[in-house]
């Protein structure tokens, strides 16, 4: 009988690290195969697939990260409630700030001088409020102290104040790198043996990147003789760096901005989920209950449920308004996205 | 009533201050400065030989050249950008300021002893990279204008004098100039 039982719980072990093994190498082979095709077409096709690549999973993946903002939210906020009072307050008011800028724009006319000041207060604020998030959070954490944070924001402040234009643009380019780090974390959490696999695709993501500059640097400008074109290049710094080819800073940001797609609609939920529990029920991403704050017996399924509808509908209506007017409503959607990009500090912070 | 042509003549006043003013040229404004894009040598030869003055460019430092003006408009835009917003450079140093005061006063604070000793070679080390570079530069060598003493003596005794030149871009004007330093002796 011991016999027996011994014989299958070696089996069930033997299956158990098979299909582990099989996780591991079906994600690095997504992650290469993904990264590798990413940095081919932006390299071969920048402002065509640019345009495609915002069309199609601009909003999508906008919902995809409520969602996962959603899951990660606690019930009660508990000893997190400064942190998290802080964390919703700048988001809503630097939101705002960011939103008057193109309307300020309009109504003013502000020297280019003026205006750099404008930029540079606005940044400092986002500096200062992310200093203020991470000491928050370093005062819920034991044995830490990041009281660093503050002198560090305001070392920033100063290279800020130098150059704000730069300062925006090297956000545009950070930005898509924070899915990156929140992939880590996730796997950090839920599959530490998967980290390692991970980390080495990471360097063959870095090496990619220096393969694109290597390859593109001394390439001529992209024609951005149509609004379009020139909206793509502007927003990727080729006007504050005339001196880069707009071939390479295109082909850079789409590159990243492609792998930010690819972990927050394909990683975070599908990849994740699928691999590691093959034999358990998925997680079905439309299924409400699968929110933690709307499964919970003291939380809020119906706010939830409306939030994700609502998402949807904007998800809707922004492939409806790229249909009609694509330049305009890139425009807006790149102004409003901001919400997005700084919802995300306080939630990766909630993960360290 | 009395105060009736008193604000008159005031309105007047005012009214014929403002044309006045208005009337004032406008300040001529200041001459654009001109541009160094690139630092180099030259060599002055006095030739008896000559017909026509020559000026010898190589090919490396044509190319060096194309690419100084190449870039320069970059460069100059992000330079002039930092140069010319003092408000944005004062609250740049402010933020510098404030960074390093709390950032040691929170070395300070937090470190153990053992990190304190870290913070101490730290420090130490910063000033000994300081100090050397101080003495570095106390000992760099004489100013650019010393290589050009003896150019009036040279061109005398028919000697080249070899010496290092800015290459400037004016933003009027027709054909070259060289600039030599003269120093009264």
């Amino acid at each position: 009988m011991e016999r027996t039982l011994s014989i299958d719980l070696h089996a069930w072990r033997l299956g158990h690290r098979a299909r582990r093994r099989n996780g591991v190498r079906l994600f690095a082979a997504s992650v290469i195969v993904c990264a590798c095709l990413s940095a081919a077409l932006a390299t071969w096709l920048p402002l065509q697939l640019s345009i495609v690549t915002v069309f199609l999973f601009a909003g999508p993946h906008n919902w995809f990260e409520l969602r996962y903002f959603l899951m990660r939210l606690p019930v009660r906020f508990g000893k997190s409630r400064n942190f998290f009072v802080v964390a919703f307050a700048g988001i809503g008011l630097l939101t705002a700030g960011y939103l008057a800028l193109p309307l300020l724009y309009n109504f003013t006319s502000w020297s280019s001088d003026a205006w750099s000041m404008v930029l540079a207060s606005w940044n400092t604020l986002l500096l200062l409020w992310l200093g203020l998030l991470i000491w928050l959070r370093g005062k819920n954490k034991q044995r830490r102290d990041w009281s660093w944070s503050i002198p560090a924001a305001l070392g920033l402040c100063s290279l800020n104040w130098l150059a704000p234009e730069l300062f925006s643009l090297a956000i545009v380019y950070l930005h898509p790198l924070a899915a990156l780090w929140f992939l880590d974390r996730h796997l950090r959490r839920t599959r530490p043996e998967w980290l390692r696999t991970y980390h080495q695709c990471l360097v063959m993501v870095a090496l990619l990147l220096a393969g694109i500059v290597f390859r593109l640097i001394q390439t001529d400008a992209l024609p951005d003789d149509n609004g379009l074109f020139w909206r793509i290049t502007q927003h990727s710094g080729a006007q504050l760096l005339p001196g880069v080819s707009s071939h390479l800073l295109v082909s850079v940001h789409l590159f990243l901005e492609l792998l930010h797609y690819g972990v927050w609609i394909v990683a975070l939920p599908l990849i994740v989920p699928a691999t590691i529990r093959a034999k358990q029920k998925p997680n079905r991403i439309w299924e409400v209950k699968t929110v933690g704050i709307a499964r919970h017996p003291r939380g809020f399924p119906k706010l939830v449920g409306a939030a994700l509808l609502l998402g949807l509908c904007v998800v809707a209506a922004l492939w409806f308004g790229f249909s009609i007017d694509y330049s305009t409503t890139r425009d807006i959607y790149f102004t409003v996205a901001i919400a997005h990009v700084l919802a995300e500090a306080p939630f990766l912070l909630k993960m360290l | 009533m009395k105060r009736m042509p008193a604000f008159c003549v005031l309105c007047i006043v005012l009214a014929a201050g403002g044309n006045t003013y208005a009337d004032i040229a406008r300040p001529s404004p200041s001459p654009e400065q001109p541009k160094i894009i690139f630092h180099t040598s030259m060599t002055v030869i006095p030739d008896k030989n000559a017909r026509d003055a020559r000026l010898q460019i190589s090919q490396d430092s044509l190319n060096e050249l194309k690419a100084a003006l190449a870039n320069t408009s970059a460069d100059n835009s992000i330079r002039q950008r930092i140069a010319n917003s003092p408000a944005r450079t004062v609250i740049a140093g402010l933020c510098l300021f404030l960074s390093l005061s709390i950032g040691g006063i929170w070395l300070m604070r937090s470190a153990q002893p053992r990190g304190q000793k870290t913070v101490a070679v730290l420090l130490l080390g910063i000033a000994v990279v300081g100090a050397g570079a101080i003495i570095t530069q106390a000992n760099a060598g004489p100013p650019p204008s010393f290589q050009w003493r003896n150019l009036s003596q040279n061109l005398n005794a028919n000697k080249p004098t070899y010496a290092s030149v800015d290459i400037e871009i004016l933003p009027e004007g027709y054909g070259m100039k060289l600039v030599v330093p003269v120093k009264n002796q």
